[in-house]
């Protein structure tokens, strides 16, 4: 081959791969490895609903960050994993998405015990964990740790706000219905505080198994007792269950009935009769603020066949956690654990950006989210099928806050948590 | 006498509880019985009950139409379920064990994919709600009727069963299949009978108990764990043994409801394994060979 041969050759050859090359290269730059979240959320068992629930919130946040091109130029990628409202298998999943699946964050809970069981895990690995919606008060304190962020009002935050104005209200003496597990436990703990400390007195309080359903013997034994509130810290199927019995024989309108927090989830489609009772929570779709029509809206926009038609306290707290966590990778401009939770330790929300009355903040020590807690009961003049909970009032964090919670509260260093950066 | 005035409610209501356990256990054993097939299915069968019923309240039928009709339509599907476990006769029980379990996932998956995940509600006519008192103490209407309804089923089952031609061939079936078939009974369909038998009263106790448990897709668990149980408790093919079972669940159940609240669930396994300690067949099992 003569030497001009040679030269067209290569010179035809750079001109075809050479931009491939280049291409290649842009091509890899601009692919980065995307950013996993595991999702622990149940699908199954007792709060199986509300699993359901929150991953739905989780999932808006997440796809309207990918809709601006992710976080850090990453793509997020969002993996679910079943928990089965089942502490064993809450463990299994987080060690599995953080060792198999490269998991960077890991958010959802429901069941206190759930929750619990995945944070230690968290915790050995440094895995940020978001606790989006269970309520025991031991999670943000005896069991809280260094990288466990907890979204929702605890059993202290609501008992505060109900316990005083029901006893004022309907009697001083109260029974107890207790769902035997970690959460009710410590929520039921929290309410027999504040019912003492007021001068009530707790007659009786009776321990309802998980997965209990039928309620006929609770039922018979209350009337026994006649106490002049009930206080139940029931949740998930249970509390359906109970509501549908309580409906059944008239007893909701026999006895003051006080429901430490009402999921969204677990009463929605139980008809109006089954909303008795006053109850906490923390959202409701029909606020009177400024950008919650809009929100509702996305809702329905977005997930238009579900079987919720309207948006709830659950999903609210899926959505803002996961939405916070998402910008904090922003503002660290990393996906380091540590800086990740620099970020979030004492952050500040405004009311405006949480569709809620008030500000709401990171409490530092305890790392719980200190938000609105909002006083309900049935709404008997409802502007629409759904507008079943009537607002009674509205209560500012620094009135509910649980004083017990930094004491209990020792998180582990930051040089004690393992530091990654996926 | 203070404390006798309020046990008694108590009992009762493990008595009214019991006879529902029964109910649920008795389609279970049926299919056991004859067919010695554990069907794990039964739980969602009971579900597919409940939300068949429902459906067909949507289309305008009534609370008794539903309650007569959902349970023959769900019959239909175990008899689908029992031309599938076909292949699985005379073959090690864990093909039958295995394919039942599929079909419960398959079920409750269906159910989902048409209802939805969310929780639903039978809705019982007006004459069934409300509550009466009872001794002054309130007590669901509802429940009263699910009790009778109850007790009716078993004894319209018993008398099946031990006055009917029908009732004489599926026990022969149980006891000696072999020498059913040699008398020239056809007994693919008396299996499938059977089935289709056990599997409508699997739905039949869905629809009294939904309205008392509430209707969810994996509602059928909740059923099937106690079902077993007690006819393990009973001894496994015996009917009344079956009835006592599930009536001493009841009342154990009920009265540790009332009484140590936190022990109510597990109360029924103590229960399994005191008796099975002592009478490994159960309570009216029959004796083994081994035993003799």
């Amino acid at each position: 081959m003569k030497r001009r041969q040679v030269v067209k050759a290569l010179a035809a050859g750079a001109a075809f791969y050479g931009p491939w090359k280049v291409n290649h290269v842009w091509a890899q730059a601009a692919q980065k490895k995307p950013l996993v979240i595991g999702l622990t959320m149940d699908a199954s068992g007792q709060y199986g609903a509300s699993g359901a629930d929150e991953r739905l919130g989780a999932m808006l946040a997440i796809r309207e960050f990918n809709e601006k091109g992710g976080v850090l130029g990453r793509r997020i990628e969002a993996l679910h994993m079943d928990t089965e409202t089942t502490p064993a298998t809450g463990s299994r999943v987080a060690e599995r998405m953080i060792t198999r699946n490269e998991a960077a964050f890991l958010i959802g809970g429901v069941h206190s015990g759930v929750a619990n069981a995945i944070s230690q895990v968290a915790q050995k690995y440094g895995t940020v964990y978001f606790n989006t919606n269970s309520s025991s008060p031991t999670e943000s304190g005896k069991d809280c740790h260094r990288v466990k962020f907890v979204w929702d009002g605890n059993g202290t935050n609501f008992a505060h706000a109900i316990v005083k104005n029901a006893m004022k209200v309907n009697g001083r003496n109260w029974v107890l219905l207790t769902n035997d597990y970690v959460w009710g436990h410590n929520t039921s703990k929290a309410m027999r505080g504040i019912i003492e400390a007021n001068g009530g007195k707790v007659v009786e309080e009776l321990l309802v198994p998980q997965n209990t359903r039928d309620f006929t013997s609770y039922l018979l034994k209350l009337q026994q007792l006649r106490p002049n509130v009930i206080g139940t810290a029931v949740g998930g199927d249970d509390i359906k269950a109970l509501r549908q019995q309580v409906v059944q024989t008239k007893l909701d309108r026999s006895y003051a009935w006080i429901n430490n927090q009402q999921d969204w989830p677990d009463v929605y489609g139980l008809g109006p009769d089954a909303v008795f009772g006053v109850f906490g929570t923390t959202w409701y779709y029909r606020l009177d603020l400024p950008g919650v029509k809009e929100f509702v809206a996305k809702y329905q926009k977005t997930y238009p066949g579900v079987q919720i038609k309207v948006p709830g306290n659950v999903f609210h707290n899926g959505y803002m956690a996961t939405r916070e966590l998402l910008r904090c990778i922003e503002e660290a401009g990393s996906t380091n654990n540590l800086a990740v939770i620099k970020k979030l330790e004492g952050r500040r929300m405004s009311a405006a950006d949480r569709l809620q009355h008030h500000d709401a903040w990171i409490d530092p020590n305890t790392h719980q989210c200190q938000q609105s807690i909002y006083m309900a009961a049935y709404n008997d003049k409802p502007a629409e099928p759904d507008d079943i909970f009537r607002i009674m009032s509205q209560v500012p964090p620094q009135e509910v806050a649980d004083q017990d919670a930094p004491k209990a509260c020792k998180l582990e260093s930051y040089a004690q948590t393992p530091s990654y950066e996926q | 006498m203070d404390w006798l005035a309020n046990l008694l409610p108590h009992l009762l209501n493990g008595v009214s509880l019991g006879l529902l356990f029964a109910l649920i256990a008795l389609g279970f054993m049926l299919i056991v019985g004859v067919m010695e097939v554990i069907n794990l299915a039964h739980g969602s069968l009971f579900a597919l009950g409940a939300y068949t019923a429902i459906a067909l309240i949507t289309y305008k039928f009534n609370f008794y139409v539903a309650f007569l009709v959902a349970p023959l339509l769900v019959a239909l599907v175990g008899m689908a379920l029992e031309l599938c476990l076909r292949r699985t006769y005379g073959k090690d029980a864990l093909y039958g064990l295995l394919l039942t379990f599929g079909a419960a996932l398959v079920i409750e998956e269906i159910i989902r994919l048409a209802w939805g995940s969310g929780e639903k509600q039978l809705m019982v006519p007006a004459e069934l709600s409300g509550a009466m008192v009872v001794g002054g103490l309130i007590y669901a209407k509802y429940r009263l009727f699910a009790s009778l309804a109850a007790i009716a089923l078993i004894f319209a089952l018993y008398l099946f069963l031990e006055k009917t031609p029908y009732g004489a061939m599926i026990k022969a079936g149980a006891h000696d299949s072999e020498m059913v078939r040699a008398l020239g009974i056809n007994l693919t369909r008396l299996r499938l009978f059977v089935f289709a038998l056990g599997t409508a009263l699997a739905a039949i106790a869905g629809i009294v108990l939904a309205p008392i448990w509430g209707v969810r897709p994996h509602m059928g668990v909740d059923a099937v764990v106690p079902a077993f149980l007690i006819i393990v408790l009973g001894g496994v093919g015996s009917f009344w043994g079956a009835v006592a079972g599930g009536l001493m669940v009841g009342i154990v159940v009920g009265v540790t409801g009332a009484y140590a609240s936190e022990w109510s669930l597990l109360s029924m396994y103590l229960l399994l394994i005191a008796l099975v300690t002592f009478r490994a067949r159960g309570l009216a099992g029959r004796k083994t060979a081994l035993e003799n």
